[in-house]
């Protein structure tokens, strides 16, 4: 915790010296007691070399761009949401659909397409998030009205999920000219498309992965299995955990991981299961298990495991537990990063939830989205806990990641986990 | 995780009687590493580790033999059919490009 | 897979039998080149070649009626799709099915895997887990004792990410 706000510190340091931005920042909140316990790359570090280059500290594979100028799910970030922008379409630019096409289908911009079906069997996967404008030319929209919808929508739909492209500098005026050029070349009738999976309202969902019990389908399952000799190993103090917790982990663990993420006085704060290994296992073993180490993750979803079939059972009546979870709500809703999005975007039935974002289908966070996790990712191969996910969440918003075991992540999955109580914990989950 | 390359799980059914015809699964963690190319897309030239072959034997006797390529994925799976005739071993073997060998063995009860 | 299915083997027993690194293997380090060697079972090359490299010129059957080729319609990543090949023919020392290849069309290496069977499988079926650099069709060939060869083919479209996630 200390290291972020020092950071932050810094990060306010640069941006007045150098005058490039008129952001506010309020003092931060002191923070609970608490021992932040992250491998490096889990902590949301920020480097800034001699030349003044600022590169975010993230895990292997991930982009280290910092995105330092958009605010974040700190709460001691009091910046406000941009301010809505009103844009006047240059004059001076002529429009080529052609350009335009290829900037909608851009991954590395939007993709538009991850919200929107146009035509071309090129297009794939496009999502349904947003409406499938196939015909939008045939509405006989205004190009100033169209070009205002791609700079900043919310002059238009204040409750957009739809981020404000040229508000944010994501497209530039030229490029939003040729996006527009191009919408106006769509016209009906809509093509007829002999694939049901090519559009996004009559794909099919993919099939999963199959038993996730299973470990000759899961291999979280064997990392789990494996993580028994932790169980047993004496830490540098000369206890194992098996000392305290008799009768093997099945057994003393049933029903633990039904109760977290939990406040827990001690610490002063919500502590989810990963979290509360960082410091009990230190505290007793000697044992260091930050969070997101391998070796932290296996424990959790063994211990996870042990409650598999019986139903989440959080806190969700006490003071301190109703306190977080409206913190938590309120961060669910909060705007941020480069994008402008909000984790309810895409997960609450009402926006983003159960429709495909390219070709993802988007969960609901009424249906419960914790009881599977930690869950193993096949197209990483690796386990992730709901804080890697959120925070690889952070990425594609532009926004910079918190420390895994931050707070503010921690009253969100508390949050989260509300709408699992009375639900059957199946851990390790397996996703794509 | 790269501590637990070769680590190997069998699944084969609690029990069979003779003249079932079964199912086996495994597992092998492996990282089955892809061809890499550098930023002028030239393959990079060096022993990727993966494995070339799996072979499953039952009662000592071979009745599934893989030959792999780098299109098969990481941590991969395999099934196979056997004929139970008796009680006894089914052993699954995995050699990989750097002279890894990994075996591991699973039995078949009868009822 | 029967659900009945419970006994594993305990790795702790048997487990590793050893990484044996015999010293004429790392005395001469395959490359990457040599890796692709004429001799290896899958090369970097179109299916077309791949298929006329493997099986010359012989003639193959339909064999739709008789392969059961499971693999999802809809892969939302290609890094681990499952397929399974299930032959409906016999599995006698008189006839059987005797080699079981998978085919990835779009693949850069689209000769995936070869299952060499006998007959004390009892059935010939097999099943893996294979990566699919983009939507394609994924075909068995099967390769029954008396030399004749049967395929079949299933379309797998494979997704990429919504916003990066």
């Amino acid at each position: 915790m200390s290291v972020r706000v020092a950071l932050r510190s810094a990060a306010i340091a640069i941006v007045i010296a150098g005058c490039a931005l008129a952001t506010r920042e309020s003092t931060p909140v002191a923070s609970p007691a608490w021992t932040s316990h992250v491998i490096p790359e889990a902590r949301g570090e920020i480097r800034v070399a001699p030349d003044g280059t600022r590169t975010a500290v993230r895990y292997k594979g991930w982009t280290a761009r910092d995105f330092g100028a958009f605010r974040t799910y700190a709460y001691d970030d009091a910046r406000p949401e941009p301010p809505v922008q009103k844009a006047t379409m240059p004059a001076n630019v002529v429009g080529d659909p052609k350009a335009g096409r290829a900037l909608f289908l851009n991954r590395q911009k939007g993709p538009c397409t991850g919200c929107h079906l146009v035509p071309g069997a090129d297009v794939w996967p496009a999502g349904g998030v947003g409406p499938d404008l196939s015909t939008l030319g045939d509405r006989k929209l205004p190009d100033s009205y169209l070009y205002q919808q791609l700079w900043d929508p919310r002059v238009i739909f204040p409750a957009t999920v739809m981020p404000p492209w040229g508000a944010q500098r994501i497209f530039t005026p030229e490029e939003i000219v040729h996006l527009v050029a191009y919408l106006q070349t769509l016209h009906g009738p809509p093509p007829t498309d002999s694939d049901p999976d090519h559009n996004p309202f009559t794909r099919r969902r993919s099939t999963g992965f199959g038993d996730n019990l299973d470990p000759t389908n899961n291999p979280a399952v064997i990392r789990a299995e494996e993580a028994r000799a932790l169980w047993s190993a004496r830490g540098p103090k000369g206890k194992a955990c098996a000392d305290c917790h008799a009768n093997g982990p099945e057994r003393a663990m049933r029903g633990v991981a039904a109760r977290y993420p939990r406040v827990v006085a001690e610490y002063g704060r919500v502590t989810s299961l990963e979290d509360f290994l960082t410091v009990h296992a230190e505290a007793t073993t000697g044992r260091a298990l930050p969070s997101e180490s391998d070796e932290n993750v296996d424990l959790t979803v063994m211990i996870k495991m042990a409650s598999n079939g019986l139903p989440v059972a959080i806190d969700t009546t006490s003071p301190a537990a109703r306190a977080a979870i409206e913190r938590g709500r309120a961060t669910f809703f909060r705007r941020v990063g480069e994008r402008n999005h909000a984790c309810a975007d895409c997960h609450t039935p009402d926006r983003g939830a159960n429709k495909f974002l390219g070709g993802r289908f988007l969960g609901d966070v009424t249906a419960g989205l914790t009881r599977h996790l930690p869950t193993w990712r096949t197209d990483r191969n690796e386990i992730w806990d709901m804080r890697k996910r959120f925070q690889w969440c952070m990425t594609p918003l532009g926004a910079n990641m918190l420390a895994a075991d931050a707070v503010e992540y921690a009253e969100l999955e508390l949050f989260l986990t509300t709408f699992d109580v009375g639900k059957p914990i199946n851990a390790p989950g397996i996703r794509h | 995780m790269a501590g637990d390359i070769g680590k190997i799980r069998i699944r084969v059914p609690s029990s069979a009687k003779a003249g079932d015809v079964i199912r086996v699964r495994c597992l092998v963690i492996h990282p089955m590493e892809r061809i890499e190319r550098d930023a002028q897309g030239k393959i990079v030239d060096r022993n990727y580790n993966y494995i070339t072959r799996v072979t499953a034997t039952y009662l000592g006797k071979p009745v599934a033999v893989f030959d792999l390529t780098q299109s098969v994925s990481e941590n991969p799976a395999f099934s196979f059919a056997l004929k139970a005739t008796a009680p006894g071993p089914v052993t699954v073997t995995f050699v990989d490009t750097h002279g890894g060998k990994y075996e591991s063995r699973a039995d078949i009860a009868f009822a | 897979m029967a659900e009945s299915i419970t006994r594993r083997s305990a790795l702790g027993t048997l487990g590793v039998v050893g990484v044996t690194l015999a010293a004429g293997a790392l005395g001469t380090p395959a490359t990457a080149r040599a890796q692709a060697s004429p001799q290896a079972l899958g090369l970097q090359e179109t299916v077309q070649d791949g298929l006329k490299r493997v099986f010359g010129g012989r003639p193959m059957k339909d064999g739709s009626a008789l392969i059961k080729l499971e693999i999802p319609p809809i892969a939302e990543n290609g890094a681990v799709v499952p397929v399974n090949v299930e032959v409906n023919a016999p599995m006698t020392p008189a006839s059987y099915v005797k080699t079981i290849w998978i085919v990835a069309d779009k693949n850069r290496i689209p000769i995936v895997a070869r299952a060499t069977l006998t007959p004390d499988a009892g059935q010939a079926f097999v099943g893996t887990h294979i990566r699919l650099g983009e939507t394609t069709d994924v075909r068995a060939v099967v390769e029954q004792s008396d030399g004749t060869l049967l395929t079949a083919k299933r379309e797998v479209k494979v997704t990429v990410g919504g916003c990066g996630g």
